[in-house]
């Protein structure tokens, strides 16, 4: 008998019930109901709840009026924390207006060199401060990952309240799910020496949001 | 004796708890951590009301999503199977440890894989994996800052979240110093995060050069054949996106149904574990890269693994395949703070390795675990999905009982009991004996040094003396009044 043969026999056995056919179908519809667990109430907007929720998890935050302000947003970032100028992006964010803002971009997935990182998200929830990013062709996932800087352009009409809000938006505009769906929720932390937080365990050390249509 | 138990030293718990007791550099970890522990989930659960929720409500629901699983186990292990494999994903089964590792070292052949990052994973500690996979020429590479640690110093990690948390900075640093060619220097709290960061620098390229990644997952998602992967650090990502193969190791019980239903446990997984309101990466992983992606893995493979859980259910211990992992029972139970995770001798430590060891290893071999507990039942009210876990622990020990595993001197002492407690008359003379006797140990402040019969006893811990009269006399006493 194969490992799974006998594994799913036991499991069968324990769950003591036949008519699997009729399980099967029932679990089916559980699964097309898509019923959600309790939700939380959150006070106030969703934008400002997103950015307390963002800079509690020691992400900083800088607010733009609109997408064409996003490069000098970032050059300004990258001024400011005295890296070079030189950033990898992801192919969803290089139609933007890079030359003007004095960052030099290269649009590609991340290498280990890669000092600075920029990506946009699928969509953010506001309830814990939280970044969704796809991955796909368009949104490499290492330019989230392996640069020490990562920079995220959020555009406050993507904010959702919940997780469960931002499963619905996916399912909604996508057919597909893709490879990997990454939640980020600041910088990279471990806790593991002694218990002392330390940020830039593995991924990113800093996570500099750009709000994309708040007000400053 | 099962392969499991080959591997636990759970049956050497006294001694080994002796031993962890008086350990100074291991009691001023512990000491460091457990209100950090606590604190920190405290906090965390309080939070919840800011939203409207709160940990009696959302435990409920999470109880009731694994129960609703584990009720059907069999239909949701298909349907898993069914929707992985349509995204391109292969899925394997294995019955114990031993079978894990042999397919995760036949997978490694075939792709001429010579090193494995790995993501932690409790599993693979049941499996042994890091065993076969060197045995087989194949470097395993912990990559969770815990978990390498404890991998350098040759030991097995001492809690399920926080693998090292029975180290000192000392300790790390002297395992840093031989493990990355350097003098050992003096290193004070303020030096940790360039202890991380020389952590960070040797594992990024053991990340970049691996061939195979292997990481646990939290939960299985039935929807779509989805690995969930929650963690900190960020190591969890990197396995499973840089390495050509992703292979997840993970029980059977692991799955839930829905994308909801994984994020009303994702509201409780990690406030349980660390009292965050979310961990810094939340990763779905499903299939394998698809055209046009630049990363992720060619070649997925989920193990599905038995290892004794298929038996838990319908068995009065079914409850337990609930566990979704946290560590909350360890890190508010008085019995895992004042040992660490090692006395506990397998895997799994503290109330919920008190219950799994015996029950994935066999009884007899675990006989002390499930009296290492105070019954203060501190773990079954912040257990996240409402395990009882003192109740499991009171079912072992009957089951001990009933199958006659209890020492003779026990059993002998129980008998003579009975004897006595089906003669009154005799009961309450002895009673008072008994009680007069101790009355009479205890010194003026009512307090017993050495207990007479017991010394042991009374070594590290006085006894309060009784009231001097037995319950039936008080209980007589106060009728007539
Ligand atoms: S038994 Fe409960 S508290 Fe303990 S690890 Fe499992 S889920 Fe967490």
């Amino acid at each position: 008998m194969t490992a799974r043969d006998t594994i799913l026999g036991r499991v069968r056995q324990g769950v003591g019930k036949d008519d699997f056919a009729q399980r099967k179908a029932a679990a089916q519809g559980l699964l097309a109901a898509r019923s959600r667990g309790p939700q939380p109430v959150l006070s106030g907007g969703l934008v400002d709840r997103f950015r307390v929720k963002a800079e509690s998890l020691s992400s900083t935050v800088e607010a733009v009026p609109d997408l064409r302000a996003a490069p000098a947003a970032v050059a300004r970032y990258v001024a400011a924390q005295h890296l070079p100028p030189e950033i990898v992006m992801t192919p969803d964010v290089a139609s933007l207006e890079w030359a003007a803002s004095g960052v030099r971009g290269v649009a590609r997935a991340a290498h280990d060199v890669d000092r600075v990182g920029v990506t946009a998200c699928f969509c953010a929830v506001a309830e814990t401060g939280t970044l969704m990013l796809l991955s796909g062709p368009d949104s490499p996932a290492t330019v989230s990952l392996l640069p020490e800087t990562h920079i995220a352009l959020v555009d406050t009409a993507c904010i959702v309240a919940t997780m469960e809000d931002a499963f619905a938006l996916l399912r909604a505009e996508r057919g597909e799910i893709p490879r990997a769906i990454n939640f980020i929720s600041g910088p990279s932390r471990t806790g593991d020496i002694e218990q002392t937080i330390v940020l830039g365990a593995h991924g990113p050390c800093r996570v500099h949001l750009i709000l994309i249509g708040a007000p400053s | 004796m099962t392969a499991a138990a080959k591997h636990s030293q759970a049956m050497h718990f006294q001694a080994r708890a002796g031993e962890k007791v008086r350990n100074p550099v291991l009691q001023r970890a512990l000491q460091k951590a457990k209100p950090l522990f606590v604190g920190k989930r405290a906090k965390g659960m309080a939070a919840l009301a800011d939203d409207a929720l709160d940990f009696e409500t959302l435990r409920t629901a999470c109880e009731a999503i694994r129960n609703r699983t584990l009720a059907d186990l069999d239909v949701w292990l298909d349907i898993f199977e069914e929707r992985a494999k349509a995204t391109g994903a292969e899925v394997l089964w294995a019955r114990d440890g031993e079978e894990v590792g042999r397919l995760v070292v036949e997978i490694a052949r075939r792709h001429g894989v010579t090193k494995a990052t790995k993501s932690k994973s409790m599993l693979s500690e049941e499996a042994h994996l890091n065993e076969a996979l060197a045995e087989a020429g194949i470097r395993p590479v912990e990559t969770d800052l815990g978990e390498y640690i404890v991998q350098l110093a040759g030991e097995a990690p001492s809690h399920i979240i926080a693998p090292a948390v029975h180290k000192t900075i000392e300790e790390v640093e002297a395992l840093f110093a031989r493990e990355h060619g350097r003098p050992i220097e003096t290193r004070t709290s303020a030096d940790i995060p360039d202890m991380t960061r020389e952590a960070r620098e040797v594992l990024r390229q053991h990340f970049l050069t691996a061939e195979m990644g292997i990481s646990g997952a939290n939960f299985l998602i039935a929807e779509t054949g989805t690995a969930a992967l929650v963690t900190n650090e960020g190591n969890g990502r990197m396995v499973t996106t840089l390495p050509k193969v992703h292979v997840v190791v993970t029980g059977i019980e692991k799955i839930v149904p829905t994308f909801e239903d994984f994020a009303t446990l994702m509201r409780m997984l990690p406030r349980s574990a660390t009292g965050q309101s979310i961990s810094n990466y939340v990763s779905l992983l499903t299939g394998t890269k698809r055209e046009g992606d630049h990363d992720g893995p060619e070649k997925t493979v989920f193990i599905l693994v038995d290892n004794g859980r298929a038996g838990l259910l319908g068995s009065p211990y079914q409850d337990m395949l609930r566990c979704i992992r946290c560590g909350a029972c360890m890190n508010h139970c008085p019995v895992y703070f004042s040992l660490g995770g090692h006395a506990y001798g397998w895997v799994y430590p503290g109330p919920m390795g008190s219950v799994l060891t015996p029950l994935y290893t066999g009884i007899e071999n675990a006989l002390d675990l499930p009296h290492a507990s105070t019954g203060c039942n501190q773990c079954g009210s912040v257990c996240p999905v409402r395990i009882p876990l003192p109740r499991l622990m009171h079912r072992l020990r009957e089951e001990q009982v009933e199958r006659g595993l209890r020492p003779w001197s026990e059993r002998l002492a129980l008998k003579a009991w009975a004897w006595l407690a089906g003669r009154p008359a005799l009961y309450r003379w002895m009673t008072r004996r008994a009680v007069r006797y101790l009355n009479w140990l205890a010194d003026d402040d009512g307090r017993i040094r050495i207990l007479g019969m017991a010394p042991g006893w009374t070594a590290g811990r006085d006894l309060p003396v009784a009231s001097g009269r037995t319950f039936n006399e008080l209980y007589k006493a106060r009728k007539r009044a």
